[in-house]
């Protein structure tokens, strides 16, 4: 509360980049700290079960113990709970945190704290972006520990050699996804059937039906361009090439034919309203498609979006949704999707509890599958996670062959780098296709953004 | 700032007497600053100082001249965060000081109760601190929640949340909520300053034949000048620092407002994310020598600090 005639002194003090404005932002950023510690009686079965095989799964040092801090987004904080009820001899204290979600900079700016003070880093961070771990393994944050040792070898070798990829850094493996993140065709069934229509299989198809859809049943949508990760959706999964690393340099090539046709096939479906520029994640989308509106017909999205979305976002009610392979170019092969995340988790090098710190993610990316929000990464939890989704009744038709089958097909000429490029995406294109423009124009200025932000990273740009 | 006052060459003589008192008088006003001197010295002038050297230095600590500055201006995120500021700080600026003054000028012309109910009024959104206040006007700018959703439509234009924040509306929205959130606190202020004006003067000008708007443009509006140039000074300094307003819509916009939206957010992001203390320390001191210029060109031209008339 402000001071009478303090008004001004006041309201200037909070402009100023002080440390007071700090650790306001801090504040915000952390919505709610939870120290959640020791275990109650009624720990349940699922707890107890997961804790024996955590035990016979993990490290070689005994029991886990100890302090332990951990920062997760909203999304990991079941985990990390049932983490700390599975193992009363763990001290446990969880941090929420925004997760870096939409490229946000929460863990560079706090981890750059956290070094200068030379105190105060979490000994795991679970990130939503999933190119943190490149710059956290390197100078200046240097926070990351490499997982060979902390994570047992005959775990580490059963994930995929992608998501592995995607986790090494020169060489060093610095993370362990948590989930994958493969981009596939999501279908409303039941509207599907309504109006009678079939699943498109190609992007061809998947246009032409928008085009039917906006004069048939306007008002529906067949999937969504204002994600601040709509690119990872459509261009990437087009092969379009913004980021790839050839030796020292970033190739960013924004008016390559793979993004223009894209775009082309994209434009007239935003303007006609089937794919509209808005977030799935904003009220208003939730208002004009979601619920009892039920208006989401097909949407291109990642594998979380099955619960996630549709059955806790957007309330759609059950035995509608169902998941189709991902849309391919015509008769090009091979099919190739994209990836919306993929969450790693990073051990700190910093920690004073590492067996602790190792056994903690073991558990939750070998073990945890209660309610578990994503496809897992690691391959035998990831069996087990799809029979119990092809089990629930939610879904319409077994979703778990495309699933399954989409798990391959993320395209590997998209390579993870410092900087977050969903600003750029969210800044440069989103704001502008809601105002109207095409986004075939907006591939240039996209490759300009992209590669300014590049340049400020500290890479060595190479437009073509 | 309407007024034109013309100096009486013996106004001279009584200047130079003002001078050979002030001696005395700083070492009488010593106690009254003593209290405030270690806060400003360890919040204020320390950091001003440290913020200077690192701007001037790289981070081994060795002289780099202007480098920094240089390198900052040639940031590409360094023409768009300045131009946004000027345009904000100008658009509040404006309506800061038209509104503020014409609101406590009326105020201060009616009957005392009215007015005080008025005066809280328009001090409440002001008891909101900083950030809660830009929350609120998150789901101000909502037009699916808000309650003035029919001036977004019909002002801005806007259906969707996504409207309402696009690029080119950032500087009149934020200007509209810093002032929502200040004004009231200078409303309050000035109409303090208003009362602190003789009643004979005003009546000895009511005698004379002056209405109430003479009064208020001739007589009131002269008498707090210096107030209304202190409010500036203040009121320019805090919009060119801006950082609260664009930080939490960038979060809340889920990235579509850039996070370097601001002058002070790009200094953020240089130091915090890129670990460039020295670049941010550049801007920072870019944004002291603004603030500076202006508050010693208002100064000069207002005689803020002029203690004769």
């Amino acid at each position: 509360m402000r001071g009478f005639e303090g008004s001004a002194a006041v309201r200037s003090r909070w402009r100023r980049p002080s440390w007071t404005i700090l650790t306001s932002l801090a504040v915000i950023a952390i919505a709610v700290t939870v120290s959640a510690c020791g275990g109650s009686s009624d720990s349940g079965s699922t707890s107890s079960q997961a804790a024996t095989a955590s035990k016979s799964s993990s490290a070689k040092s005994g029991p886990a113990s100890g302090d332990l801090t951990v920062w997760v987004d909203s999304v990991r904080l079941p985990v990390a709970k049932a983490y700390a009820k599975a193992h009363p001899n763990v001290h446990l204290k969880i941090v929420t945190f925004d997760g870096d979600a939409n490229g946000a900079t929460t863990l560079q700016t706090k981890i750059q704290l956290w070094n200068r003070s030379g105190k105060g880093w979490p000994d795991i961070i679970f990130s939503e972006q999933v190119n943190d771990p490149v710059w956290m393994a390197k100078k200046p944050f240097e926070y990351a520990a490499p997982v060979k040792g902390l994570v047992p070898d005959n775990a580490l070798s059963q994930w995929p050699a992608p998501s592995t990829a995607q986790c090494t850094i020169d060489g060093t493996q610095y993370c362990v996804q948590d989930n994958l993140a493969q981009v596939v065709l999501w279908v409303n069934q039941k509207l599907m059937h309504r109006f009678g229509y079939d699943v498109p299989t190609t992007w061809q198809e998947w246009a032409a039906l928008g085009q039917k859809v906006a004069t048939e049943h306007p008002g529906y949508i067949i999937g969504n361009s204002g994600d601040s990760f709509s690119h990872w959706v459509y261009l990437w999964s087009g092969q379009c090439p913004l980021q790839q690393l050839k030796s020292d340099k970033v190739v960013i090539n924004s008016t390559d034919g793979h993004c223009t046709r894209m775009a082309s096939l994209l434009d007239p479906l935003i303007k006609n309203g089937t794919v509209p520029p808005l977030s799935v994640f904003t009220p208003d989308f939730a208002k004009k498609y979601g619920g009892a509106k039920d208006k989401v017909l097909l949407m291109p999205g990642p594998s979380w979006y099955a619960t996630a979305l549709f059955h806790d976002t957007l309330h759609i009610p059950a035995g509608q949704i169902t998941a189709a392979m991902p849309l391919k170019w015509e008769s090009e092969t091979p099919v190739t999707t994209g990836q919306v995340g993929g969450g790693p988790w990073i051990i700190s090098r910093h920690s004073k509890n590492l067996n602790a710190a190792g056994d903690f993610v073991t558990w939750a990316t070998t073990v945890f599958n209660d309610n578990r929000p994503g496809y897992p990464a690691y391959a035998p939890l990831a069996d087990r996670w799809l029979q119990g989704l092809a089990d629930d009744s939610y879904f319409a038709a077994d979703p778990t062959p495309a699933l399954k089958g989409a798990a391959n097909l993320i395209w590997k000429g998209w390579n993870l780098v410092t900087y977050p490029d969903q600003p750029v995406w969210s800044n440069t294109v989103v704001t502008k296709l809601v105002a109207g423009k095409p986004l075939s124009s907006l591939l240039q200025p996209l490759g300009d953004g992209l590669a300014h932000a590049a340049e400020a990273a500290g890479y060595q740009v190479d437009r073509q | 700032m309407t007024s034109s006052y013309a100096e009486a060459p013996r106004e001279r003589g009584l200047r130079a007497a003002v001078r050979r008192t002030r001696g005395l008088r700083s070492g009488r006003g010593l106690p009254f600053v003593l209290p405030y001197l270690p806060f400003l010295i360890a919040f204020g002038l320390a950091p001003m100082i440290y913020a200077v050297k690192l701007a001037f230095t790289n981070d081994e600590g060795s002289w780099t001249g202007l480098h920094n500055f240089t390198r900052t201006v040639d940031d590409y995120r360094f023409g768009p965060a300045f131009k946004h500021i000027f345009v904000y700080t100008g658009v509040w600026l404006g309506a800061l000081v038209v509104f503020v003054v014409v609101l406590a000028l009326l105020l201060h012309g009616r009957a005392n109760r009215v007015s005080t109910s008025f005066r809280f009024l328009f001090y409440i959104p002001g008891a909101l601190a900083g950030a809660a206040s830009v929350l609120v006007w998150l789901f101000m700018l909502d037009p699916s929640v808000s309650p003035g959703a029919f001036l977004l439509h019909h002002v801005l234009g806007a259906n969707l949340f996504v409207e309402s924040i696009a690029p080119g509306h950032l500087p009149f929205i934020f200007a509209m909520i810093a002032f929502w959130t200040g004004a009231g606190g200078w409303i309050v202020v000035m109409y303090g300053a208003l009362n602190t004006i003789p009643p004979d003067l005003e009546e000895a000008a009511r005698i004379d034949g002056a209405g109430p708007i003479a009064i208020a443009l001739r007589l009131k509006l002269p008498l707090i000048r210096k107030w209304i140039a202190y409010m500036v000074i203040l009121s320019f300094a805090t919009g060119t620092q801006l950082f609260v307003e664009p930080q939490i819509v960038n979060q809340a916009s889920l990235g579509l407002v850039p996070d370097t939206w601001s002058a002070n957010q790009l200094a953020y992001q240089k130091a915090f994310r890129y670990a460039d203390f020295n670049a941010a320390a550049a801007i920072a001191v870019d944004l002291l020598v603004i603030g500076l210029f202006a508050a010693v060109l208002i100064v000069t031209r207002t005689g803020l600090f002029r203690t004769e008339d």
